[in-house]
Parts: structure tokens; sequence; C-alpha cells
């Protein structure tokens, strides 16, 4: 990178650099009419790729500063679409409770089930509500699919409800058409057969079909009747000859149950039958 | 001289006008970026004689101001004045070195933003102070640093004396 000294200011140097240092000047005082103009052309001439090129560019930044937007909105839409099935079930389950407290018209307190992560914790369970709210011990615990358990103790805020997987659960219970009474209690005391329900002490004679929706019957005055329990699914076994016990798929699993009513004084019919059956969904 | 070694020097002093235009914007505010426009311009005055240092300067010059009507004709007087004094001091005193140009350009851009600001007159007290004491030296450090890289890597192609072209 030799450098020569030839290249001193000539003549013809310093007349070009006074010439471009008068037009200078001569620019700067243009009025303002003359000087937007020449502006104007000189950008939708010479410098129109150059814009068009700084203009793709700053799209180009755009778009790249758009697509990680956009990858970050699809990636919490995507975390969010993980929930939804959870959240439409909530959500079909608190309308559906929604529904029977609108049916039971009084006699009822709304409460959130507070599970443990425990492995007990479908057994029995907290819910949001006491004795500030009206709660008694025995009252019965309902979702909109049926019987979930009862109150076995109250506190202020809080109640123990045991659910009908408990091993000392027990609620006298009929077949639909009141042909059957029983007593139902769960199946096993371990396993998986907690989660099913037997419904014991049928006469021998009496048969009751697969699939008979089994109701509480309320005798004894701790259980409204009509509550449904579940819904027979076979034989459990037999006694001597002279008593069945059938195995019943409960209506509704504890474990699932996010918002339960607790009927907390005489509903306005005696028989719960038809509120439920209008509830519509069982699990 | 080879006439290949003209079009690369041309070539790039294109690209640096196209890194003016296109990469610019992301490389930190338009305050402290590199002015490769100024750049190019002067590298051309390394190479050229004054007069037409001076010319290209003051089209340099124009052209920006049409980007910023605001102070019309300053830009233009700026470059044209850095554009002459570039090429004639490079003649007169510096030797060719990586060092001494990189001192060129820093000094350079700082004298264009000092022409700017004081011939559009819109800088006046303390701003004009943060312009020439904290951007300008800013801006003048980035591009002596992109001018030293330049040269450092086609200084080769950029060994023309146009004087003689």
């Amino acid at each position: 990178m030799a450098l020569g000294a030839d290249r001193y200011a000539s003549r013809g140097d310093t007349f070009a650099f006074f010439g471009c240092v008068l037009l200078s000047v001569a620019a700067m005082s243009l009025p303002e009419r003359i000087r937007d103009p020449l502006a104007r052309s000189l950008r939708q001439t010479v410098l129109a790729p150059f814009l068009a090129l700084q203009q793709q560019t700053e799209l180009l930044s755009a778009s790249l500063a758009r697509y990680d937007a956009v990858v970050a909105q699809r990636d919490s839409a995507a975390l969010a679409a993980t929930f939804l099935p959870e959240l439409r079930s909530e959500n079909t389950r608190l309308r559906s409770l929604l529904g029977l407290g609108t049916r039971l018209s009084s006699g009822y307190v709304p409460a959130e089930v507070l599970h443990e992560p425990e492995p007990s914790s479908a057994l029995s369970f907290i819910v949001s509500a006491g004795k500030n709210q009206g709660v008694k011990p025995l009252s019965a615990v309902v979702s909109p699919e049926g019987l979930v358990g009862i109150v076995s103790s109250v506190d202020a805020k809080t109640s123990v409800v045991v659910s009908w997987a408990h091993p000392e659960f027990r609620a006298s219970a009929m077949a639909a058409d009141g042909s059957v009474y029983g007593i139902v209690a769960p199946h096993g005391s371990e396993g998986p057969r907690i989660w099913l329900l037997e419904l014991q002490g049928v006469a021998y004679r009496q048969l009751v079909p697969t699939g008979t929706m089994i109701l509480t019957s309320g005798l004894g005055g701790v259980l409204p009747r009509g509550v449904p329990i579940g819904t027979v699914v076979g034989v459990a076994g037999e006694a001597e000859g002279w008593e069945r016990a059938y195995l019943i798929r409960p209506a509704v699993h504890p474990a699932a149950v996010t918002h339960v009513m607790i009927l907390t004084g005489p509903p306005v019919r005696g028989d719960l039958r038809a509120l439920f059956e209008s509830s519509g969904e069982t699990p | 001289m080879r006439r290949s070694d003209k079009y690369r020097f041309y070539v790039i002093l294109a690209a640096l006008v196209v890194l003016q235009f296109s990469v610019r914007g992301r490389l930190g505010g338009d305050r402290v970026a590199p002015d490769f426009l100024l750049l190019a311009l002067l590298i051309y005055t390394i190479r050229a004689r004054p007069g037409p240092s001076a010319a290209a300067g003051f089209l340099v010059g124009l052209l920006r101001d049409a980007l910023t009507p605001a102070s019309f004709g300053a830009g233009a007087l700026a470059h044209t004045l850095v554009g002459y004094l570039s090429s004639w001091s490079k003649a007169v005193f510096f030797a060719e070195n990586l060092f001494v140009n990189g001192c060129l350009f820093f000094a350079g851009t700082w004298c264009r933003n000092l022409a700017v600001a004081l011939a559009s007159g819109k800088l006046k007290g303390g701003l004009l102070g943060w312009e020439l004491l904290v951007w300008s030296p800013i801006q003048s450090l980035t591009t002596a640093v992109a001018g030293v890289l330049v040269l450092w890597l086609f200084g080769r192609h950029l060994a023309i004396r146009l004087s003689d072209a």
C-alpha cells in the first residue's frame, strides 16, 4: 500500500473543493419550496434502491422478531391446550353442580374438595365448608353424578367427608324401580376392589339385572332417598343360597370430584331421583 | 495496476454502501453504529486526490441530506470538508499504517459530526456537548474499528492509486 506524495492539492483540487463548499452553502440556503422537491427527487431516484434495501432489511428484521413472538405464542397456546380438556371437564362439572343446586332450591352448601396428594385421599377428604356454613355431621355429600359420601366430622370452616370408598361406609340402597333393597358397602378394603361397591343383603330369589341403577333408599334417615350410587355390573357372590351380593360401578369417583354439594337440610321433595336424572352426565 | 483490482476496490466500496442500508440498523443504536457510508468515503479519499475526494464528499453528503431534509446542505458541507481534508492530510502527513488509518477514520467521523452539528445549528449547549463528547466518539470508534477490519481483510485489494487510474 505504497503511498505516493503526488497528491498534494493542486489548483484544480482547490477549485473543486471550494466549488463543493459553495454548492453546500447554497444547498443550506435553499428555500423550503426548492429544498424539499430536490430531496424528494433524490430519494425517489438515486436513493430509491438503497431505501428499498433498507426497507426490506427492516421487514426481515421485523419478521424475525415476529417469528419469535409467534413461536412464543404458539408454545403458550400449546401449553394452555394441554389444560383445556381438564378445564372443560371442570367447567362441565361446575355447570352440572350449578344446575343441581338450582333444582335443589335450598338446603345445600357448595364446597370445594381440598385434595391432598396422598393415596388415601379418596377415602376421606376435606371440603371447604364447615359449621359456619351450616354443615352437620352425617350430611350427605353429593355431586351432579351421584353420592360421594357423608360428612364425618365438622370444623368451623371445613369438614371431613368419608367417601363411599371408605371401608366403614355403608348406605341403605335400593334398585331404581324399588323392587330390591340392600346395604351398599365398599367391595374390598384394599387393592383395586376398593373402587367398586357391593350391594349386600339382597334376597337370593331377587335377581338384579346388570345395568340396574342403584339409589339411596332413604331408610334410616341419614341419606335422602333417590341419590344415585351406581350401576350393577354383575354378581359379587352368594352366601349359603339365601343371599346374593352384586357389584356396583359407582356413579362418581371421589378422586375425580373437585366440587361437591353438602345437603344440609330437608330437600324440597322427598325423592331426589328426578334431580339427578335431569343432571344428565354420568362418568 | 490490474483492471480487476480497480473493480475490487469499487466492489468493496459498494459493499460498504450496501452494509449501510442493510445491517447497520442491527448493529446498535443509530448514534453508535459504524457509519459505513462515511467509511467508504474515507477509504476512497485515502486513494483519491483531494479534488475528487471533495466532490465525492459533496455527493455523499447531499444524498444523506436528502434523507434528513431538516438540515439540508449541512451534510454536504461536512462531507466535503472531511473528504478534502482526509485526502489532503493523508497525502501530506500520514504513513501507510493500519493504526494511522484507524485514527484517520476516527477523526474523520468525529469531524464530520462536528461539522454537521455546527452547520445545521440544530444542536446547542448540553446537547451539543453530549453529541461531541459522548456519542460522536463512540460512533467514531465503531467506525474506526470497522474501517480497520475492512483494511485488514481487504487491504490488498484497496492498494490502488486512483490518481494513476
